[in-house]
């Protein structure tokens, strides 16, 4: 069985900002049919790496081979763009119709007229947007954009897919029922995407590989489940959404568990509000609570403050107050140790 | 107020019996007018285009002398025209000092900063996010800059009447090019101030009133286009 071919390979990349490296990636490589997220903080460089990749920025130094070319000059890299579709944080319609859109984009691929109106309003159909066909962008609200540039994006049948947090600017609800086309689409087809996001749910839905990026480097790079579960370090555990525990707190949570590294971490699943009453539920008291969309952080007091992250329909019902003692049930099978990186 | 009155009367004589060669007059304005800005629209759009989008050494630079051309005095672009062709100037061979190829040259000279200017600065306001995703469609150049271009269409009908408006206003550059001769170079503006140094002001104020109009009316054409440019 051959490998699947390279779709997208970067090495010795630099890319500057001023005289400010943004952006440093010894190797990158996205391959046929991969769903791949690069996930990280804002400033992290994923949209700088897409973008890069997407020949839509010039690195500094290092290589950007798509489809196993490196283009040089002007036309060659508008000849590999035409291969690719990118779809941006904002919907960038151009003032036109939405069918008018998604046609200007089949036309720059040659797509004849009768051809491009009939792609257009098959992908608009598909994207639920058809009503939409004749409407302006100015009409639009955020979701429905963005529903078009999708459309505009799939029409053109791309190899290589940019998805440069698309869903970004979207509310709750609009964002998990785009997610959730999305994946659908990307299922259905071949084509390999490059995902940027700061948000693990999304990456978790709609990526085979997770990359994860902080301050310009690439840090951890694996199977999604992987790295979801077992980051390398602190600070992507933290990105993550892990609880870091010392072993004193640790040892709050669970007397009998042995220390094995100054410090552990707990994947967001691992934690659970539990009953009083539940046996092995630890009890401590709540400091503070945070969050946003989906996501709760409950900050409790381990002898040190600790965080951990639930989904917010657990806390539902619930009358969660600083200083109230809370029940954590904690599934300790999956608590690991980080390697300590000071020796 | 006799005088205002006097000067009303006559300009409306003049206007219904087109005595005096008004209706020439404004025929020559208008096709001088019309010519400076088209050929201004065809060189500075492009050159707008370049100093939006492109990146090279001095670029600033010509951004900022757009900038300052706007502000050039007509009559300063009028000397500067009738050197280049005077008779015994480097273009003097062409014969064209106070003819109105010499006028629309001037005129040109004058309204292309405007366009320029109006133009880079309509392109540079665009999402700088629209332009990368054109590109990212994978536009090659020609259809980067039709699609920009298209874009910033508003811009560019702002720009062409602004260009416009430049030239169609000023008297300087076309006296000191046009030579105001009747018939021949006369102008709107020019036929204007002529009649007012010789105390006609019923003439004056009807050739006013001419030019007025039609500022007025191309400025509703080009209104309209760009209500139906926004409904597009």
């Amino acid at each position: 069985m051959t490998a699947p071919a390279e779709v997208v390979r970067l090495d010795g990349l630099r890319v500057h900002l001023g005289k400010r490296d943004i952006l440093v990636v010894e190797e990158f490589v996205a391959t046929a049919g991969e769903a791949v997220a690069l996930l990280g903080p804002n400033g992290s460089g994923k949209s700088t790496l897409l973008r890069t990749a997407a020949l839509l920025i010039e690195p500094a130094a290092g290589s950007v081979q798509l489809f196993g070319a490196r283009p040089r000059g002007r036309g060659e890299r508008a000849r590999l763009r035409r291969r690719t579709a990118s779809v941006f944080t904002d919907p960038t319609l151009l003032d036109m119709s939405a069918r008018g859109n998604v046609e200007v984009a089949l036309g720059i691929h040659g797509v004849s007229g009768s051809e491009r109106r009939r792609r257009a309003e098959r992908w608009l159909e598909r994207l639920g947007v058809a009503h939409l066909a004749g409407a302006r962008p100015h009409t639009l609200s955020a979701g429905e954009a963005q529903r078009i540039a999708l459309a505009r994006a799939f029409a053109v049948d791309p190899e290589l897919l940019f998805l440069d947090e698309p869903f970004a600017s979207l509310d709750f609800e609009t964002r998990a029922r785009l997610v959730g086309d999305l994946r659908e689409l990307l299922a259905a087809s071949a084509v390999t995407a490059l995902i940027a996001t700061h948000d693990r749910g999304e990456a978790e839905l709609l990526a085979d590989r997770l990359a994860v990026l902080v301050g310009g480097r690439l840090v951890q790079d694996g199977p999604t489940r992987q790295v979801l579960e077992y980051p390398r370090s602190a600070e992507v555990a933290s990105l993550l959404g892990h609880a870091l525990l010392t072993p004193e707190q640790v040892r709050c949570l669970a007397p009998r568990v042995e220390a094995r590294g100054v410090l552990a971490h707990l994947p967001p699943g691992a934690v659970r509000l539990a009953d009083d009453v539940e046996p092995g539920a630890s009890r401590v008291p709540l400091l503070s609570i945070r969050g946003a969309g989906g996501r709760v952080q409950l900050v409790c007091d381990l002898g040190g403050p600790a965080t951990f992250e639930v989904g917010a329909a657990h806390i539902a019902g619930r009358e969660l107050r600083p200083g109230a003692m809370l029940a954590l049930a904690v599934d300790i099978e999956r608590l690991h140790w980080l390697p300590d990186t000071t020796r | 107020m006799d005088l205002i009155f006097d000067a009303f009367s006559e300009a409306w004589r003049l206007l219904r019996t087109g005595d005096g060669d008004v209706y020439g007059i404004a025929w020559r304005t208008l096709t001088i007018t019309g010519s400076s800005t088209l050929i201004s629209m065809l060189i500075g759009v492009p050159i707008g285009l370049l100093l939006a989008l492109g990146r090279f050494p001095g670029q600033r630079i010509l951004v900022a002398f757009s900038y300052a051309g706007m502000g050039m005095p007509p009559v300063v672009a009028g000397l500067v025209v009738a050197i280049l062709l005077w008779r015994s100037g480097p273009l003097g061979q062409l014969g064209l000092i106070y003819t109105p190829g010499a006028m629309v040259i001037a005129q040109s000279l004058i309204a292309t900063p405007v366009i320029v200017a109006v133009t880079s600065t309509g392109v540079m306001a665009l999402p700088p996010a629209l332009r990368l995703q054109i590109r990212a469609m994978g536009a090659g150049d020609a259809r980067y800059l039709w699609l920009v271009a298209r874009e910033a269409r508003l811009p560019l009908l702002v720009a062409t009447m602004a260009g416009f408006g430049a030239v169609v206003s000023e008297v300087g550059a076309s006296t000191v090019v046009g030579g105001n001769l009747a018939g021949e170079t006369r102008v709107l503006t020019t036929a204007s101030v002529l009649e007012m140094s010789k105390g006609n002001f019923g003439t004056a104020l009807a050739l006013g009133l001419i030019l007025l109009a039609i500022v007025f009316a191309i400025a509703v054409v080009l209104a309209a286009a760009l209500h139906r440019m926004r409904r597009a």
